[in-house]
């Protein structure tokens, strides 16, 4: 059984809809010694997956696949990268993408698909005038 | 952030999941951000007031 509802489904597919560049969602999980929440990050990724063609999941082990995981800077598991046609956006969500994490997920798998950010011009002003690296955390919980 | 400028990365991350990483953070409610190690931001704000504390902006002057 699905985690969407059909009703949740048909919201989402509508809501993805917007996407006209190809999103990767890179999924990196350990087999062994890993928890539950890597299977339900799979689960999740590939049921937002089979709602639109432009989406497609790429799964990686937290284990073997060193150089991906050196290449994202992937240092915990599960971990998803989310890519614009095939350039890494730098939007990463470590462990299960429930709650609010999935409505994060959501809105930046269109960001990735649309290319558009929807911030106030003066903002994104403040954003491009970044000079040097930054690192940005946000902790949530599923509820 | 991260989508408008290379040099940004934004990470979100699962406060349960990585207990570890909550304590370093001293993560008592979420949303918790932290940026670049140093700037703290408690709670959702305002996009202005978030992007102006998470880059360390100073604040606008005061309207008259």
């Amino acid at each position: 059984m699905g985690l969407l509802s059909p009703q949740d489904e048909a919201t989402l597919k509508n809501h993805l809809s917007v996407i006209t560049l190809p999103v990767q969602l890179v999924l990196f999980t350990q087999a062994f010694g890993g928890s539950e929440s890597g299977d339900v990050a799979k689960q999740i990724l590939n049921e937002i997956a089979s709602l639109n063609d432009k989406i497609t999941v790429v799964e990686k082990s937290f284990v073997l696949d060193t150089e991906d995981k050196a290449k994202y800077k992937i240092d915990k598991a599960p971990a998803i990268v989310i890519l614009s046609d095939g350039i890494n956006t730098r939007m990463r969500l470590y462990g299960a993408p429930t709650g609010y994490e999935f409505v994060g997920l959501v809105e930046a798998i269109i960001v990735a698909g649309t290319s558009k950010i929807d911030l106030d011009p003066e903002t994104m002003k403040w954003i491009q005038a970044v000079d040097k690296p930054t690192h940005i955390q946000v902790f949530s919980t599923p509820t | 952030m991260a989508a408008a400028n290379e040099l940004i990365t934004a990470d979100a991350i699962e406060a349960t999941e990585f207990m570890d990483l909550s304590r370093k953070y001293h993560v008592t409610g979420v949303p918790k951000t932290i940026v670049n190690e140093t700037i703290e931001i408690m709670g959702a704000l305002p996009e202005q007031m978030f992007v102006r504390q998470a880059l360390d902006l100073p604040d606008p002057p005061e309207a008259t």
